[in-house]
């Protein structure tokens, strides 16, 4: 495998002592070294941090953003939209870092095809869905907050029975967007157990 | 006024108790608002709509509809409609209703390039029989033609098939039900020996597994959909899958949906029975004992005009219907090549998904319906994917069983008791009997009360067919009822518009509003509908029910029947008939034809006073004998003992419809099956006695490709459909302010991709462009379907987009019936075509 | 002078037929002449006002006065039941979904919503604006008993 072998040569490298470099010279080398490191891992961040990126893998594209593009957050009057990132990385440089951090299992998951086809990311969705509205509700949908500010909204702009909901629960802080916002942009898993959104009371059913 | 629940639950158990003991209850006092019946009178008929048939109560006051709602004692839907059932109380009302003949007149008479100007029924009457004489004088028989209807009511079929073969000696007869359901139901006969389903809708709460292929049941068959659905989220063996070529909202339930390349579901079909036998998982024994095995004629052309290339090339173009004896053996060695890499690979489909299907078919525990619609039978191999669905069916015995089934679903309210049972296709006669058939051609003879060798022994035009006589000038005299062909036929800008101008042919369209078809006409007479008349309809499940005059007809509208009735009226026998006919046979001569075909003692036997007492049958008031049930009556005996038997006229007033045959007043639910069906002897588990020798017959066939296929100019498989909100060609449901409202025009629904690629988006104004024609539409990107990229869909509903236009004329060479679903096309947008055409 | 009256009168005719078959909408009537190829007008906006319509008669399904735009209604997920179930109405302040819809196929009533019904779209649909091609003529329960002048 490729990857692991350029890994590793990077890795020998490494630890390696100097043996024929000056202080001087590893210093200020280090120094621009280092910026061009930071330069390099920064931007490399953020190419990960492109939309491109998260659909080249084909788990990402034919099965959440296929679902994306259905809906508001993609198609909308102005054409503004969110693109992946937008709402599944963090904005502020330590969260980004441990959503990164956590990313590398998600590299692990395409590596060993753990939702290839349709049916394991189906299996898988709930799952998937879970680590999202747990980080939504913990950060109190920091993503969602950023574009859309309690502050900013216009409720008469809204429907009368949505102005209501936001007044009763959003602005008194009793409820964060996740907990009313769920499946916004992707469709959503079987929802039994899902405090406000179980379906106990929707079908008298089956599990499946 | 507003009625409570309760009281208004009460009132209507009261009144359908009153119904069904034949009483009408008096106007109860009660105060204003609150219960009670308002002067309500509540009756009981089948919904207008499509071939679900389910029952609806009717609520009349003052001679009009007021309320609609399900019929909880209607077996098929138990108290439920879809939007549009509920809404039924409204598409009478539409008001551009044609209420008198209208005519294409100038300075005073006919003239085909006239303006429509209204005319009395005998102007119009005596138009069209100055017409239809000339051409029978000129051409013969062959020169006239009618084009019915899966709506027209059981004896209004009836009625024209008596007076096209009968009275006009021509088999040019053809229900719009050939679009809609000829594969079927020829796959039925070449199987079975006999039309219509072996099981019943009961199916749906007997079964595990529902396979759905090329139907959307959601949408198209919704309250069937509630059955589906109910059992799907109260059975935990239960699943659903869906074929289909792109995903809809039955996909939306589906637990694998299974979006194959367009054309290959015959591939899937073989690799579901090649995987069964390969396995060992054939039930042998039943295919031994109960089945022929039979190979069919392959590369069998399209059913396209014969000096088409596709057609020239063809090998077995002219035999296509014919199959050779075969043995399990060569069936064994032909399923080998439709292996799960092959079709996978053919189709598309993901191979976990094939083996899923492949193994809930094969699970001797697991009960499995198979139902199709048009996805099978407006399709080139129609004929084909109907026998390979029942091979399957063969090969693990599951059929004729409650729970298991192939169930073939029907489109229109009419078109099993109406174009199938009566027999209003051009090589049909009643329960079953071909026109080829000399001793079935004598059967009817007999039955109608007519001379020896009367009856015409050559297949008549199918729909297409007339079509293209029209346009070629050899089909001179034609008349439409309850239909609007001029939006629903394939590739109407050059096979069938040209035909309904031509100079040399006089089209006659009765209809109850002003369709494209009718404003392409020379004569439009006005036609009473649904509830105006009385009436009988037969739906899928093989169930007949009546349904009675409720309100009167507005203005000089008058049913189809009264039409075709009144209009024979001028004709004599000598003026029709070979004169070596009459001259064996005196006693018909200088007779009408309204007194051979109707008032021949049999048709006119029952007085008016027969009519249950507070309804009323402006038909047979108008002809001094109870036309309705004289008509029902004779044609119930082609089928009494026969296996088709059917209940006496009456019996259907009373009960919510019976499924046949009804033998001592028991309906049939399941047939061929000892103990379920009065035809099976003890002793024999199974006996398909449709077929002399008593077995089913399994026909193989291969995958073949479809007419045509994207290339790169036309780019784009298109399919063409209907969706939930309106029926069909929309003459009805698009004068109903909600359903109007709810989905006002088509759209072409296509993949965002495809749509960026074109640099369009939803909303964007697109040409639609085969190379037929072309019609303007709108780009909808989201919504109710999920198209895979290279396939788009636009409805047919909406006259001013008459995609089919752009459809192409390749149908089943087989069963005759068009493929709807499969054309190619290119997408692009408005304003570079007008710019293309110096236009800005 | 009779003569010209008649001649008037027949002149007026096609236009009385013109007015009787005044729905000439392309929507209803097809393209004229046929093998023109009419433009199509944009997709109409939908209705998002909130505002309950009166029912034709009692068991006619509402139309459904807001967007649903992107709602589900699959296996996993009915989104009209998270606001119109029964639990979720005071929270939401959206109509209960009726109890007729908590009867099944055999008449028992349910304690939650029946299985049949779980397809909300199949009866209950969303409005768009576009103008009604054609009036409509049906009268209601109430425009027949009390006619126009007064009835009662």
């Amino acid at each position: 495998m490729a990857l692991r072998d350029s890994v590793l040569a990077v890795w020998r490298t490494l630890t390696r002592p100097a043996t024929f470099f000056s202080l001087g010279f590893l210093t200020l080398g280090g120094f621009i070294a280092g910026v061009a490191f930071w330069g390099g891992f920064n931007t490399a961040l953020e190419a990960t941090n492109r939309e491109a990126f998260c659909i080249s893998c084909h788990e990402m594209q034919t099965n959440p953003y296929e679902e994306l593009k259905q809906t508001i957050h993609f198609t909308n009057r102005s054409g503004v939209r969110a693109t992946c990132p937008d709402c599944h990385v963090p904005h502020n440089w330590t969260d980004k870092i441990a959503r990164k951090m956590q990313a590398s299992k998600e590299v692990w998951g395409h590596l060993f095809g753990s939702i290839e086809t349709r049916e394991k990311f189906v299996s898988l969705r709930r799952t998937l869905a879970e680590h999202e509205w747990h980080r939504l509700k913990a950060n109190n949908s920091l993503e969602c907050r950023n574009c859309h500010s309690a502050e900013s909204m216009d409720i008469t702009k809204q429907g009368a029975r949505a102005a209501r909901a936001h007044e009763q629960y959003l602005f008194t802080g009793q409820m964060t967007c996740i907990d009313c916002h769920k499946g916004i942009a992707h469709r959503l898993p079987d929802m039994t157990g899902v405090a406000q959104w179980d379906p106990q009371s929707q079908q008298p059913t089956r599990g499946h | 006024m507003t009625l409570t629940r309760r009281n208004y639950l009460k009132a209507q158990a009261a009144a359908t108790a009153a119904a069904a003991a034949n009483i009408t209850l008096p106007v109860q006092a009660a105060p204003p608002g609150v219960g009670g019946d308002p002067g309500i009178k509540w009756s009981k008929a089948p919904c207008r709509f499509c071939g679900t048939g389910c029952g609806v109560m009717v609520g009349v006051k003052d001679n009009r509809v007021v309320a609609t709602h399900g019929d909880m004692q209607h077996e098929t839907n138990r108290g439920l409609n879809c939007v549009k059932g509920y809404f039924l109380s409204k598409i009478m009302y539409g008001a551009d209703r044609l209420t008198t003949p209208l005519m294409r007149m100038k300075d005073g008479r006919f003239d085909k390039n006239g303006e429509f100007q209204p005319v009395t029924w005998d102007q119009a009457f005596d138009e069209m029989a100055r017409q239809w004489k000339k051409t029978l004088k000129e051409k013969g028989p062959t020169a006239v033609g009618m084009f019915g209807s899966g709506q027209w009511t059981i004896w209004e079929g009836y009625a024209a098939s008596k007076l096209m073969r009968a009275g006009f000696r021509s088999n040019n007869l053809d229900p719009n039900a050939r679009h809609c359901m000829a594969s079927a139901a020829v796959t039925f006969i070449r199987a079975f020996g006999s039309d219509e389903p072996m099981g019943c809708y009961d199916d749906m709460e007997h079964t595990d597994i529902f396979v759905l292929w090329g139907s959307n049941m959601a949408e198209m068959h919704p309250v069937l959909w509630t059955r589906v659905t109910d059992r799907r989220l109260t059975n935990p063996n239960s699943k659903i899958f869906v074929l289909s070529t792109y995903e809809h909202r039955s996909s939306d339930l589906a637990d694998v949906s299974l979006v194959f390349k367009p054309g290959t579901d015959l591939a899937i079909l073989n690799y579901i029975a090649n995987y069964i036998v390969s396995n060992g998982l054939a039930k042998k024994e039943f295919v031994d004992k109960f089945v022929n095995i039979r190979r069919a004629n392959t590369d069998i052309g399209y059913g396209l005009r014969p000096e088409n290339t596709l057609e020239q090339r063809a090998q077995h173009a002219n035999d296509a219907q014919v199959s050779n004896p075969s043995n399990w053996d060569e069936y064994v060695e032909f399923l080998k090549k439709y292996t799960l890499d092959y079709t996978a690979e053919l189709t598309g489909v993901p191979k976990e998904r094939l083996e899923a299907l492949a193994k809930a078919y094969a699970d001797p525990k697991l009960k499995v319906v198979s139902f199709w619609t048009m996805g099978f039978n407006q399709h080139v191999r129609g004929v084909w994917a109907n026998h390979l669905v029942y091979n399957i069916h063969f090969l693990t015995g599951k059929i004729s069983e409650p729970g298991n089934s192939p169930f073939s679903l029907t489109g229109q309210p009419s078109a099993c008791g109406t174009a199938r049972e009566v027999g209003t296709f051009a090589h049909r006669l009643p329960a079953d009997m071909q026109v080829t058939n000399a001793e079935h051609r004598k059967a009817a003879e007999r039955i109608w009360k007519l001379p020896d060798g009367l009856l015409p022994d050559k297949i008549g035009f199918h729909a297409v067919q007339q079509d293209r006589m029209l346009k070629d000038g050899k089909l001179n005299a034609y008349w439409i009822q309850v239909n609007n062909n001029l939006q629903t036929a394939p590739n109407t800008a050059q096979e069938t518009y040209p035909g309904y101008r031509n100079p040399s042919n006089f089209v006659v369209v009765s209809d109850a509003y002003p369709t494209i078809t009718a404003m392409a006409a020379d004569v439009i007479l006005p036609a009473a509908m649904w509830v105006e008349k009385e009436g009988a309809y037969g739906n899928a499940e093989r169930r007949t029910h009546f349904w009675h005059q409720l309100v009167e007809a507005p203005g000089q509208a008058r049913s189809d029947l009264w039409q075709l009735m009144e209009f024979s009226k001028r004709f004599t026998t000598d003026e029709v008939w070979p004169a070596e006919i009459l001259d064996k046979n005196p006693e018909y001569k200088g007779k009408t034809l309204f007194d051979v075909l109707y008032a021949n003692k049999q048709v006119n036997k029952y007085p008016v006073t027969d009519l249950e007492a507070g309804y009323r049958s402006a038909e047979s008031e108008a002809f001094g004998f109870y036309a309705q049930k004289g008509l029902f009556e004779e044609y119930a005996e082609f089928g009494r003992g026969h296996g088709h038997d059917l209940a006496h006229f009456d019996e259907y007033h009373r009960t919510r419809g019976l499924q046949w045959p009804v033998v001592d007043n028991k309906e049939t639910k399941w047939r061929y099956r000892e103990g379920l069906d009065p035809y099976v002897k003890a002793g024999t588990g199974f006996h398909f006695y449709g077929n002399p020798d008593g077995k089913a017959n399994l026909v193989f066939a291969p995958y073949e490709p479809p007419a045509e296929s994207p290339d790169q100019e036309f780019d784009l498989w298109l399919v063409t459909g209907r969706v939930l909100e309106h029926w069909h060609s929309g003459s009805m449901t698009m004068r109903v302010p909600e359903l109007y409202r709810a989905f006002p025009g088509a759209v072409l629904f296509m993949h965002p991709d495809d749509a960026a690629a074109r640099n369009l988006r939803r909303g964007s104004e697109v040409r639609v462009v085969s190379r037929r024609g072309e019609i303007r539409s709108r780009v909808e990107t989201r919504g109710r379907n999920r198209m895979p990229r290279g396939v788009v869909f636009v409805p047919f509903f909406d006259a001013s987009q008459p995609i089919n236009k752009v459809t192409l004329d390749a149908t089943d060479p087989i069963s005759k019936q068009t493929d709807f679903k499969k054309c190619a096309v290119k997408v692009v947008p408005s304003q570079m075509a007008s710019a293309g055409e110096g236009k800005q | 002078m009779r003569l010209r009256l008649l001649m008037a009168a027949l002149a007026v005719l096609p236009v009385l037929v013109g007015a009787a078959m005044a729905a000439d909408s392309p929507r209803l009537v097809g393209p004229k002449p046929f093998t023109e190829v009419p433009a199509a007008p944009a997709l109409p906006a939908e209705v998002t006002d909130d505002v309950r319509k009166m029912r034709n008669y009692p068991e006619q399904p509402p139309v459904i006065p807001h967007s649903i735009r992107d709602y589900q209604i699959d296996l996993n997920f009915n989104k009209c039941l998270s606001c119109h179930s029964r639990r979720y109405t005071e929270q939401s302040q959206a109509p209960m979904v009726s109890i007729s819809h908590y009867q099944d196929r055999e008449g028992n009533m349910l304690g939650a919503l029946a299985p049949r019904r779980y397809v909300c779209t199949s009866c209950h649909v969303q409005q768009t604006n576009a103008p009604p091609l054609v009036d409509n003529q049906f009268r209601d329960l109430d425009a027949l008993a009390s006619p126009p002048g007064g009835g009662r």
